[in-house]
């Protein structure tokens, strides 16, 4: 046993172990001169009680049971996402409906290919117009019907798009997701 | 792809015997894809394998023409059908359309993985996990319509009219981005299925290439074939954001 008392500055740093029943184990004179200490300083007491309490009080704790629907919910979370599948199929009738509408208003795949060829030269005329060696193309008239059902068509293919892009394998979260 | 090891003895130039065959196959499927011709439903034929017929040129036609075939080997190798009702059988022109077809695409898929090495594998990791390649097909069907509408919408615009062709050319560098990494995929396929040994990623995809070029001049299926892969390679683009590890995010947009 050592003829110095402990410093109140040893035995906080020694407080832990003492506290856990390490330095029984290992030191026991130590341990001994750390319990002589403690009898007789105050705040070193006051410092041995927290710390002895706050394993007790962590132990004291009881863990909050889990919801009902805990189960579930990771199951849905990890699951294939059946109601985004069933989405992802249901948008395909609304699409090929209005394709078929475009396609039967520009008549068939005539008017399809009318449109790219007419896309080409009027492309080659504006870049004339851009050099000075010709006029600027004239805009086709358009039925505002048209306009809405492809404005229609490339609404829900883009809505369509994120779906399978949240359904394929590996995506990231949803911001509402992320969230919660 | 260094996961198994080559047992075998003969398993040591599996790659090679399996590039040939495809190789081969690529060979004898686009002369019977030349020989079946332009007839529906097959009606771009000619624009992967060539036509059957050699055309000669003329006094008052363009002697343009035969100037990058000047041997005319080809000529000397045309035989009849066997079967009544198809065209002539031409392996020259089929071996020509091997070796530019094939070899542009084979080309251009090994290109775009040594360029995009990290997305590729990203992107190829995607499209192996479960429901990958039917989301990649629904993504580029879906793509495809997207893109028509607003390229029709595009085009009843003047100030809009010369973005058409960046639209179709980012459209195109997608499909040939998710073809190559498609490519991959199908090598890895073969190195798993036929247990092939490890080889250079490269190879595999090398062999996953010839397969789609393969798959592109089946007769009459072929046109189709090539259409769904390039769908599905850019469907496979678009859902993994060419590859990227980070994915379709708006995080950044919300603060």
């Amino acid at each position: 046993m050592n003829a110095v008392p402990l410093a109140c500055a040893r035995v906080r740093v020694l407080l832990e172990s003492y506290v856990d029943g390490d330095l029984a184990r290992d030191d026991a004179p130590l341990a001994a001169e750390m319990r002589e200490h403690l009898a007789g300083c105050a705040d070193c007491r006051r410092q041995h009680h927290q710390a002895v309490s706050v394993p007790f009080r962590l132990k004291a704790l009881i863990s909050p049971p889990p919801r009902a629907s805990l189960l579930a919910d990771v199951m849905s979370s990890i699951g294939p996402a059946k109601t985004g599948y069933r989405r992802a199929w249901t948008l395909v009738a609304p699409e090929a409906i209005l394709a078929a509408f475009i396609l039967w208003y520009l008549s068939g795949l005539d008017g399809l290919s009318s449109i790219a060829s007419g896309i080409f030269g009027d492309l080659q005329s504006l870049a004339g117009w851009g050099s000075g060696t010709g006029q600027l193309p004239s805009v086709p008239r358009v039925d505002i019907v048209l306009l809405i059902a492809l404005i229609a068509l490339a609404a829900i293919a883009g809505y369509h798009l994120s779906i399978l892009i949240r359904l394929a394998p590996g995506a990231l979260p949803t911001r509402r997701a992320a969230r919660e | 792809m260094n996961d198994s090891s080559p047992g075998h003895p003969g398993r040591r130039y599996g790659w090679a015997i399996v590039i040939g065959i495809l190789a081969v196959a690529g060979v004898l499927l686009a002369l019977a894809d030349i020989s079946a011709g332009n007839r529906w439903p097959n009606p771009l034929a000619q624009s992967i394998v060539g036509s059957g017929i050699t055309v000669r040129p003329t006094p008052s036609g363009n002697p343009q023409t035969l100037r990058f075939d000047r041997s005319r080997v080809g000529d000397r190798f045309i035989f009849d059908s066997p079967i009544a009702g198809f065209g002539p059988l031409n392996p020259y022109q089929a071996l020509r359309a091997f070796l530019s077809n094939g070899a542009g695409l084979v080309l251009l898929a090994l290109g775009a993985l040594v360029v995009f090495p990290s997305r590729a594998r990203s992107a190829v990791e995607r499209l192996e996990a479960r429901h990958g390649a039917e989301i990649a097909l629904g993504a580029g069907l879906v793509m495809v319509l997207l893109t028509l509408a607003v390229i029709t919408l595009l085009r009843f615009t003047l100030l809009f009219l010369a973005v058409v062709p960046l639209v179709l050319l980012v459209s195109l560098v997608a499909a040939l981005f998710g073809i190559a990494c498609i490519s991959l995929a199908i090598g890895r396929l073969l190195h798993r299925r036929l247990r092939l040994p490890s080889v250079h990623p490269l190879i595999a995809a090398l062999a996953g290439a010839l397969v789609v070029f393969d798959l592109a001049v089946i007769p009459y299926a072929g046109v189709f074939a090539l259409a769904a892969v390039a769908m599905a390679g850019l469907g496979l683009a678009v859902v993994t954001r060419f590859g990227s590890t980070s994915g379709w995010s708006f995080v950044d947009l919300d603060w």
